[in-house]
């Protein structure tokens, strides 16, 4: 199913053209939401407003599946959310409970090890599932940061979960009432930093999201951390000339098709890396926010052709590292046994490695 | 309104599903709906059920079951096409090749790849990434369009100046006839003894049979690729400096143009620096050995100071050339940055007439008060003419198609033919007696009927009809508050 096929769905739904059963509903619910499509049209057609506007009208005539409601409150319960990772992790380290897909293979029992201040230079937006689950990809980040001179805030847990994944399963009452809280949590004027490219796609829409001066102001705010860095390059230490690794990127779409902030993580990169390219205009993996639990088998075959090419670009450049900037790919990549670092990682390690040879850094 | 089937449909469709499984057949109002069109702007097209084989026999089967229900089956890749060639009329059995899309074999020493038909264009010359071999056809939708569909319209692309069209690209063919048996046109190696009966497939629009698997003919990458882009203050001066480039002997790898209006809309997508002030632009891409290019750069830069070029930009490197040819390849969807809708043509007029043949069409398309833009092979004379305009607007269409009989005249007129790539299909069918005698088209009739004597194969294509199936003036009509 293309774009443009499901274009023509909605406007036959919208003329009466087509009855909306459940075919209709599926050419709808297959749309991995990438907008890969929107960074390919030379035209200017805002798929997003469409399939999003869309997915809103969907949930209210038919509700989500059960597992994604429950799955999608507990993002917002913070506390829960904690505690509950937490009693998986022991329950895994014990062998009691089964792998799950979705599931990273070894939660972690801790979180953050670094310390952190109320105020800062930058905030650092640390959101819901990935301040509990990959809290060492905040910490690098956090790192890097600090290394370019500034002081760092954590958004916590006032703040909260972004509401993109609500969005994108067409909860828009619910992602507008997260909206509006973490803009009420955040305000003063420091850049609001973003790890995770689906959070920073979702706060850079709060504008357009919520409609307020509020949130436009917000969202001016809101930066991914690759393009914060790319304009304080002069900032990072030049590090004297070593191997440097082959780093394969696999572009999140809300990074790349969304944000258009892939090639600053190119330019912030390749200061200390060699990155190897995948050659596919930025396909998605399949992980899709919720998609991955909703359209398993879609989103395995769309994995699959990412993990062949992974494995091309390897074979051809030699480079075992991979990265990604969201935690979805991730953790999406990772159910297939592919070891996927945030490219946050790649970097603190490369800097605390050429800064201090001898050192090893906390919480890595 | 929702269109209701024939009678007989359900029968129609159980049977397809027990021939290829229920999981490869929908005929649910959705899909039809969808596959009631293609990327033309051609409506009114009903499709039956659709089915989605993944092998030859899978194909042989939906053949069979269609013809014996009566049906007509038409062949369909990514529904890419720009002439109504995949449209479906009365209500055939759809056959969409694009769960076949399997490389099945890369044979680098012999520069042959065996295909499936809905293998990606772009996805094989990826695929071949590190062989130093690629597929030449580039049709600009490349990254969408199928290699069985470029087959069946024979297309071609900015490339096929020097590289030849899709025919020139395709050793051998894999076809499934309308009695449902299965042949081989042409041979891997070679020319295949007798008549090119692959020759005669290649741009039948499934009018003949389908292509289930096809061998494509790979082409070595060249050593050395520089992309040129030159600002004229004229559209003559432009044409002349085509016309000097290929009299100085040389046959550039690429040869487009592109005038002030694409260049404003593809700007405002691309941001690749092409000069919005200039009325015409020429991408000139040169390739081989080091030195030969070098050459070849000095003489394209002196025949276009000769015709008062403005400035000569030379790509400096691969992100640099990709944005120019990303501007290029998304000329047409770029157009709705000046309307919504376009209407796009398809002529090839002799080279040397290219700048008299273009004032004459623009001064056509202006005279019924529509906006004309420019984009075109001009290497090989191959003339885009787009009509930009705004469907919702009452009478643009009756505009828009008395503009478009015009476009066509004025080409044949000028030593032309009716399309260059994009095909006959629906569109053009009309204006075939304007090309062809009546025996020339009863020749060509037979031809069609010796490949598929049933009639069943995609009727309704190529040939004038009186049937007013996927009529391009059903757009006239565009109910009040919908988008477009």
């Amino acid at each position: 199913m293309s774009p443009r096929g499901r274009i023509v769905l909605m406007r036959a739904a919208q003329t009466g053209g087509v009855d909306c059963d459940d075919e209709w509903y599926d050419a709808m619910e297959t749309c991995m939401q990438c907008r890969g499509c929107e960074a390919a049209c030379p035209a200017g057609v805002p798929f997003g407003e469409l399939i999003s506007g869309t997915r809103s009208a969907m949930s209210a005539v038919r509700r989500a599946p059960v597992h994604l409601r429950v799955g999608l409150w507990a993002l917002t319960q913070h506390r829960l959310l904690l505690f509950g990772s937490r009693i998986l992790a022991v329950l895994q380290r014990l062998r009691v409970i089964p792998r799950v897909g979705f599931l990273p293979r070894r939660l972690p029992l801790v979180g953050s090890r670094l310390s952190y201040r109320a105020d800062g230079d930058v905030i650092l937006f640390t959101g819901c599932v990935m301040d509990v689950w990959q809290p060492e990809v905040h910490d690098a980040c956090q790192y890097v940061i600090e290394v370019t001179g500034s002081t760092v805030a954590r958004s916590g847990p006032t703040a909260g979960c972004c509401g993109a994944l609500h969005e994108h399963a067409g909860l828009h009452g619910t992602a507008r009432r997260l909206a509006k809280q973490v803009v009420q949590a955040l305000k003063g004027n420091e850049p609001v930093l973003v790890d995770s490219a689906g959070c920073g796609a979702a706060l850079k829409a709060y504008g357009d999201l919520l409609g307020t001066p509020e949130a436009r102001t917000f969202s001016d705010r809101v930066r991914d951390v690759h393009e914060w860095l790319e304009e304080r390059m002069e900032s990072l230490p030049s590090l004297p000339d070593g191997d440097r690794p082959g780093v394969i990127v696999q572009d999140p779409c809300h990074l790349r098709h969304v944000q258009g902030a892939h090639m600053s993580l190119r330019k912030v990169l390749s200061q200390y890396v060699d990155v190897v390219e995948l050659n596919d205009d930025g396909l998605c993996c399949g992980a899709g926010g919720s998609y991955s639990l909703l359209q398993p088998e879609l989103a395995t075959a769309a994995r699959d052709r990412k993990v062949d090419l992974i494995t091309k670009a390897s074979g051809l450049s030699g480079a075992e590292l991979v990265v990604s900037a969201n935690p979805g790919c991730s953790m999406h990549l990772a159910a297939v046994g592919l070891d996927v670092l945030h490219p946050m990682q790649v970097l603190a390690e490369v800097l605390e490695a050429g800064i201090d040879p001898e050192g090893v850094r906390d919480g890595q | 309104m929702v269109h209701k089937m024939p009678s007989g449909t359900d029968e129609l469709i159980a049977d397809l599903a027990d021939a290829i499984g229920a999981g490869r057949v929908t005929a649910g109002g959705a899909a039809r709906e969808i596959y009631g069109r293609d990327s033309s702007i051609i409506e009114g097209g009903h499709s039956g059920p659709v089915c989605f084989p993944e092998s030859t026999r899978q194909i042989a089967e939906c053949v069979r079951v269609a013809v014996a229900h009566g049906r007509d089956f038409v062949p369909r890749g990514a529904g890419t096409g720009l002439s109504g060639g995949a449209v479906p009329c009365n209500d055939p059995v759809v056959i969409s090749t694009t769960r076949m899309n399997r490389i099945l074999e890369v044979d680098v020493e012999r520069r042959i790849a065996w295909v499936e038909p809905g293998v990606i264009n772009l996805d094989l010359s990826r695929h071949l990434a590190g062989t130093g071999l690629h597929f030449a056809p580039d049709p600009s939708s490349q990254q969408a369009c199928t290699i069985g569909g470029n087959l069946a319209n024979n297309s071609g692309g900015p490339h096929c100046l020097a590289y030849g069209v899709t025919s020139e690209h395709v050793a051998a063919i894999e076809v499934v006839l309308s009695d449902a048996s299965t042949v081989l046109l042409g041979a891997e190696v070679g020319d295949a003894v007798g008549y090119d009966l692959r020759g005669a497939f290649v741009g039948g629009e499934g009018t003949l049979g389908i292509a289930a698997r096809i061998a494509v003919r790979l082409t070595p990458d060249p050593p050395v690729v520089r992309t040129l882009l030159l600002d004229f203050q004229s559209l003559v001066d432009a044409a002349e400096t085509v016309t000097g480039i290929i009299a100085a002997g040389i046959v550039p790898a690429a040869l487009e143009m592109m005038d002030r209006n694409t260049v404003e809309a593809v700007e405002n997508f691309v941001e690749a620096g092409y000069p919005r002030d200039a009325e015409a632009v020429l991408i000139v891409e040169l390739d081989g050995l080091e030195e030969g290019v070098t050459h070849e750069i000095k003489i394209v830069k002196r025949v276009g100071n000769e015709n008062g070029v403005g400035t000569v930009r030379v790509a400096a490197d691969d992100v640099e050339r990709e944005l120019i040819w990303k501007g290029r390849r998304n000329a047409f969807g770029a157009i709705a940055h000046i309307k919504p809708g376009y209407y796009l043509h398809d002529t090839v007029v002799p080279r040397t007439r290219l700048a008299e043949v273009v004032a004459k069409v623009n001064e056509a398309v202006e005279r019924h008060d529509l906006i004309v833009a420019n984009v075109f092979h001009a290497g090989d004379g191959n003339l885009h003419p787009l009509m930009a305009f705004d469907p919702r607007e009452p009478g643009v269409m009756e505009r828009v198609y008395a503009a478009s009989e015009e476009i066509v005249r004025i080409a044949i007129e000028a030593g032309g033919v009716l399309s260059g790539e994009h095909g006959i299909g629906l569109e053009k069918r009309g204006f075939m007696p304007l090309l062809y005698s009546p025996d020339d088209l009863s020749a060509q009739r037979a031809l069609r009927d010796a490949f598929d004597p049933v009639g069943h194969a995609n009727p309704l294509k190529m040939f004038p009809t009186g049937s007013s199936c996927g009529d391009v003036m059903h757009l006239a009509e565009v109910p009040e508050g919908v988008w477009v």
